[in-house]
């Protein structure tokens, strides 16, 4: 009995260990912002990619993936000199970096080089008008638009005050709101502030002297926000709700900001606590949880997918022989999955047409899905304000 | 457009004094080396995370956290001014360069060691508001402005009674006859970095209570420092504090009559302005002639 135990364990390791010998490894480089102004989402970003990898890897036995990592230290010309390196390093293809600034310059490089550029983290149009075979992307501008101007129908608001950073990607969101939620009849006054101002009473203040709104919406970063909202809470304008673009409808930061996030609205792929429905996002979960301790969060959640993307397309040209060949951008192309950001299919430019974000708020330390109103996991609370 | 005016100018006035106190340590060193230290807004940023570190660990007001920020500031001023003193060519550009080098290296610590996540205080009673007929501001704000006046009176006294702020002064003016005075540079340098350490910290602090703190705030705290010392003029402390009060204004200004976008534009507009039509600063050359 011992020694049928004995050959048994000796024959699954002998297999296992053929299984990894003959495991092709295949080189992908990454460049990320890892410090600099860029850190909080480039370190998230790390995140996600981290555990795809470890996934996808651990799903199959046939292609191992190995990723080289640059800190492009939130500047375009450290993130061209990356993927110049990776690149001659062996890489096949490059998973982009955070800010339309940084992805910019360095998906061109990938695209000189005839290499595959993949990101989550870039939002501006030019990068998709500029006709690259190579470039993909998962999220776009349109994504989050879209989740704002549904909430603002649902809710019936008639006047909008929109605070944007004069940063590429917030002012792409405030302009492209603008223009659309103007069309549907809504009054809408945007506020273009500079990205180094601390101090927004000002701002508040005629937002709460002449615009009146009902809503104000913030398109900007983590800073501007408890920036903005404390500014309001200091001048109490008369609106019935806050709400505000990427990384403000996280947990982070409601248990960073308390007393600032209640009843705040921000756009979110998932609920918290996290709900999950498929199999891939549960793994997802607990794979995180177990590399890093802490709950999945919304730049980790697209790092992930767009990752995950990246994997499957790399294993499928490797078994069809074409990933040397200059076969991996079409099998990119081909992608059409669904994933935990929602359908991913990728049209002629390389976007990804089907991404939407619903409007999470923060009540009581959860983030409530409020719209759009299939999506919804309760109610919102409007008029519901921090203060 | 009153009430908004009103609004402006009194959250100017209140930005502005956070200004000051953070340009003073620059004005300080400028003034007293003619060294431009740019790594000074990390060491305010540095004071501004052990705020946050005493706030989150012990619960405690941020400015209990002074003390500890004055140590760790000071310690890492006396290590800025050691290096500093090791160059022996062209000390003016050359400590620019080491300065920067310095900023980028402290930036990438408290990256390190306290992450990128923007911090600020989460004492209800600092971002309480505070209303005086039509004008508002949290009591964070209005502490930092008394707190400002007073480290400003405090710096001006040392620089005009103590043996060490007349020898700075005396350094400042002329190093050599100041040798033949029996002052050692060197000890008065390492006092006027201290010093600015001191102001550093407070100003931190004060940062971390009404704004937001990240790690890649240095740089920009550090070019607003040095733009109103410029405006002020060496050798001009109630100078620097009126130079950070116009700013200020002009900024808040600015974004009530024009756009918040064209805020930073108008401030280096004034830069330049006074710089071409006053070289000597705002204050400079009337503090030389008295």
């Amino acid at each position: 009995m011992i020694r049928r135990s004995f050959l048994a364990v000796s024959l699954c390791a002998a297999l296992t260990l053929a299984a990894s010998a003959k495991a092709e490894e295949i080189q992908v480089g990454s460049h990320m912002p890892l410090t600099g102004s860029l850190a909080r989402s480039g370190q998230s970003f790390r995140e996600g990619m981290l555990v795809a990898v470890k996934l996808f890897n651990e799903s199959q036995s046939r292609h191992q993936i190995k990723v080289s990592l640059i800190d492009d230290e939130s500047q375009p010309a450290k993130a061209v000199g990356a993927v110049e390196k990776l690149v001659s390093d062996g890489a096949v293809a490059i998973l982009g970096g955070y800010g339309s600034n940084i992805v910019g310059p360095a998906s061109d490089t990938s695209n000189r080089l005839g290499k595959v550029y993949i990101t989550a983290g870039a939002v501006s149009e030019e990068l998709v008008r500029r006709g690259s075979k190579n470039f993909f992307r998962i999220n776009n501008n349109a994504g989050y638009q879209r989740g704002f101007e549904g909430m603002v129908e649902e809710l019936k608001a008639a006047g909008v005050s929109i605070i944007a950073s004069t940063r590429e990607a917030p002012m792409l969101l405030a302009k492209g709101l603008e223009e659309s939620l103007a069309k549907k009849g809504v009054k809408v006054t945007l506020h273009a502030f500079d990205p180094a101002i601390t101090d927004f009473k000002p701002i508040v203040n005629k937002i709460k002297l002449q615009d009146k709104p009902d809503l104000i919406f913030m398109s900007a970063y983590e800073n501007d926000y408890v920036g903005i909202i404390r500014a309001a809470k200091v001048l109490k304008p008369p609106v019935k709700l806050i709400a505000g673009a990427w990384s403000l409808a996280i947990p982070k930061m409601y248990q960073d900001f308390p007393d600032l996030m209640q009843n705040v609205v921000g756009t979110t792929p998932l609920p918290y606590p996290v709900d999950v429905k498929d199999e891939e996002g549960k793994r997802f979960v607990a794979g995180f949880k177990a590399m890093f301790n802490k709950d999945i969060d919304y730049a980790a959640t697209l790092s992930f997918v767009k990752t995950m993307v990246l994997c499957e397309a790399l294993a499928r040209a490797a078994d069809a022989g074409t990933l040397k060949s200059g076969g991996l951008a079409d099998e990119v192309r081909k992608t059409s999955r669904s994933s935990p950001l929602g359908p991913i299919v990728f049209d002629a430019v390389g976007d990804n047409p089907n991404f939407t974000l619903s409007m999470g708020q923060h009540q009581d330390g959860k983030i409530v899905l409020v719209s759009p109103a299939e999506q919804s996991t309760g109610k919102i609370a409007y008029p519901g304000l921090p203060w | 457009m009153l009430e908004l005016s009103q609004q402006a100018i009194f959250s100017g006035l209140l930005v502005g004094s956070v200004y000051a106190l953070v340009a003073l340590g620059i004005a300080l060193t400028f003034g007293a080396m003619k060294i431009i230290n740019l790594a000074h807004g990390e060491l305010v940023l540095l004071a501004a995370y052990m705020a946050y570190f005493i706030e989150s660990r012990t619960g405690w007001n941020p400015y209990a956290a002074i003390p500890l920020a004055f140590a760790v500031t000071g310690v890492v001023s006396v290590a800025v001014y050691l290096l500093i003193d090791r160059i022996r060519e062209h000390r003016e550009l050359n400590s620019l360069i080491l300065t920067f080098a310095i900023g980028i290296v402290l930036t990438n610590a408290i990256l390190l060691i306290f992450a990128s996540d923007v911090r600020s205080t989460g004492s209800p009673f600092l971002q309480d508001a505070i209303s005086f007929h039509t004008v508002y501001a949290m009591k964070s704000e209005l502490t930092a402005f008394f707190l400002s006046l007073a480290v400003m009176a405090a710096l001006w006294w040392w620089l005009k009674a103590s043996w060490y702020g007349r020898a700075v002064r005396a350094v400042s003016s002329n190093r050599d006859a100041a040798m033949l005075m029996g002052v050692d540079p060197r000890r008065v340098e390492l006092a006027a970095f201290l010093v600015a350490g001191v102001l550093a910290s407070v100003a931190g602090v004060a940062l971390f209570t009404m704004s937001v703190v990240q790690p890649a705030l240095g740089p920009a705290l550090t070019v607003k420092a040095f733009i109103v010392t410029v405006l002020a003029g060496v050798g001009s402390i109630p100078g620097v504090f009126c130079a950070a009060l116009l700013l200020g204004v002009t900024e808040a200004m600015t974004v009530t009559l024009a756009s918040s976008a064209l805020q930073e534009l108008v401030g280096m507009v004034l830069f330049l302005l006074v710089l071409f039509f006053m070289p000597n600063g705002l204050f400079g050359a009337r503090a030389r002639r008295g």
